[in-house]
């Protein structure tokens, strides 16, 4: 088809962006726990992020080296969801970097900006899915649980890329709240809606032609990538070493809780890795209605 | 649609056309004609007001592609792409489908399209798509059903077929319409088709016609 690793990446940063300036909501508005190190890190990299994804994007664009200034005209179709999400991303990256700058400086930021980046965040997040659940022609992507399923990845990778920054930036000073819980609800949550969604689209709800490409998935050219890299290692094997850590932390004394292990990173980094194969899996075997124009 | 519906609009045009019509008549007795022959257009166009859609007859149909030809002659392709495809079928033979854009009554790439390169015309429901809007998203590609629109890798856009509605503006016929031998192309109102041809929108392979309501009428060869 036609949309290729430069959109699969756009989409994937925009979630991650999103759900990094969401992590560090969370933890700010104290839902992660008192010992929370992610209050600032998800607000500095949020904004850049996602603005890697857009300018990545007008790569992909026929007209992106031709004729730039016509992008301006991006904004002039307020029925396309594109559109929309141009406006979104747009007002996220301001709102971000006004977020990320106040912090920094350790200034007080208005609630108003807080709470509207929040609100941009979640929607860039859903965007992402909303933009591939509006195509009826291609039934793979035509289903409302695609925008959920994005938002809840999104939040994975991005507090899995904020504690992963913490740890490193933080270091010393790192200590963690609730996020092993948090790590795991999202986990299991994005488990569940996987199933249903593979679920649908497999046993022919969606028609034949989704069925084919779940095919494609489940077993055809992509289940190494579906099965081994997706569901293995992007969220099976983090969710285990999730539990196995939180069941170890219980054991621990309150002080040494703040430390993390190796098996917490590499967990993160493989959430985020299944994070981008979701997003390549989704636009890499969409199928259209009518791909090969074939007439019996 | 109540039927009374367009009886009554269509009044409202008919006053709306003529001041229309006298300020322009106005503006071009100071010498701007452009717009005098513009508006002229308009209201020759006004008397069809109706969704128009192709016909296309399987049973006459010899797949011989002059219609391609024509298009491609008329409206000068851009590399790589076709706005007319004349398809074969896999299981039966001198069974072919000529398609090109089918106008739909609900245009999926002009609901999807960021820049609104499309527009679907009042008067006759003509979908056009303007390419020098195009920024090449090819996100309305993934949006039709029937792969109208079409990308150049030359060019770096999208265009497709507009059913010849410069032509059609000069009272000329859409290029493949004039050009097909076996008369197996034709086009019309797309009401008037269905009632005198039948309401086939699909032949097998042919996705639903539920999802964008494409505006063509298929006679099928059984």
């Amino acid at each position: 088809m036609h949309w290729h690793w430069l959109i699969i990446i756009y989409l994937f940063l925009g979630g991650l962006g999103a759900g990094a300036y969401l992590t560090s909501f969370a933890a700010e508005k104290g839902w992660l726990g008192k010992n929370s190190s992610l209050t600032r890190i998800g607000y500095y990299i949020a904004p850049f992020i996602v603005a890697i994804g857009t300018v990545l994007l007008v790569f992909d664009l026929g007209q992106g080296l031709r004729k730039p200034w016509l992008l301006i005209g991006l904004l002039s179709n307020p029925k396309s969801v594109m559109t929309w999400g141009v406006y979104i991303l747009a007002l996220f990256i301001v709102i971000g970097l006004i977020k990320a700058f106040l912090t920094f400086k350790n200034k007080t930021v208005p609630n108003i900006v807080t709470i509207a980046g929040a609100i941009l965040a979640l929607a860039t997040g859903a965007y992402t899915g909303l933009l591939l659940a509006v195509v009826e022609a291609v039934p793979f992507w035509a289903t409302g649980i695609m925008p959920i399923l994005f938002v809840v990845s999104a939040l994975s990778t991005g507090l899995s890329i904020t504690s992963l920054l913490a740890m490193f930036i933080e270091k010393e000073k790192f200590t963690e709240g609730r996020e092993g819980l948090a790590h795991i609800w999202l986990i299991a949550a994005e488990l569940v809606i996987v199933a249903v969604f593979m679920g649908i689209m497999y046993f022919g709800v969606k028609g034949p032609v989704a069925r084919e490409s779940a095919e494609l998935l489940v077993s055809g050219v992509y289940s190494l990538v579906f099965w081994g890299y997706f569901i293995g290692l992007g969220l099976v094997f983090p969710l285990l070493a999730f539990i196995f850590n939180q069941l170890k932390a219980r054991k621990l004394s309150p002080a040494k809780k703040g430390h993390h292990s190796l098996l917490t990173i590499v967990s993160d980094i493989s959430v985020i890795a299944g994070g981008f194969a979701l997003r390549a899996l989704i636009i890499l075997a969409a199928i259209p209605v009518w791909e090969s124009l074939t007439i019996y | 649609m109540d039927s009374r519906e367009p009886v009554k609009m269509s009044r409202r045009k008919v006053i709306k056309m003529g001041v229309l019509g006298t300020a322009a008549l106005s503006v071009g007795a100071l010498g701007l004609t452009g717009i005098k022959s513009k508006t002229t257009s308009t209201v020759q166009a006004h008397e069809e007001g109706e969704q128009i859609g192709f016909l296309y007859d399987q049973t006459k149909c010899v797949g011989c592609r002059v219609c391609q030809a024509a298009c491609k002659e008329t409206n000068n392709w851009e590399e790589g792409v076709e706005w007319r495809r004349v398809l074969t079928s896999e299981t039966r033979k001198n069974v072919f489908l000529s398609i090109s854009c089918n106008h739909c009554e609900n245009p999926a790439c002009a609901n999807v399209c960021p820049v609104g390169a499309y527009t679907k015309r009042t008067k006759d429901g003509i979908v056009i798509q303007n390419p020098d809007k195009c920024i090449g998203c090819k996100y309305c590609m993934y949006a039709c059903p029937y792969q109208a629109p079409q990308f150049s890798d030359k060019t770096g856009r999208v265009s497709k077929c507009h059913f010849c509605y410069e032509r059609q503006d000069r009272g000329e016929l859409p290029a493949c319409v004039e050009n097909c031998p076996m008369g197996a192309l034709k086009f019309g109102k797309i009401s008037e088709l269905r009632k005198t041809y039948g309401e086939t929108a699909q032949v097998p392979g042919v996705p639903e016609p539920e999802i964008t309501n494409p505006s063509w009428v298929i006679i099928p060869k059984e």
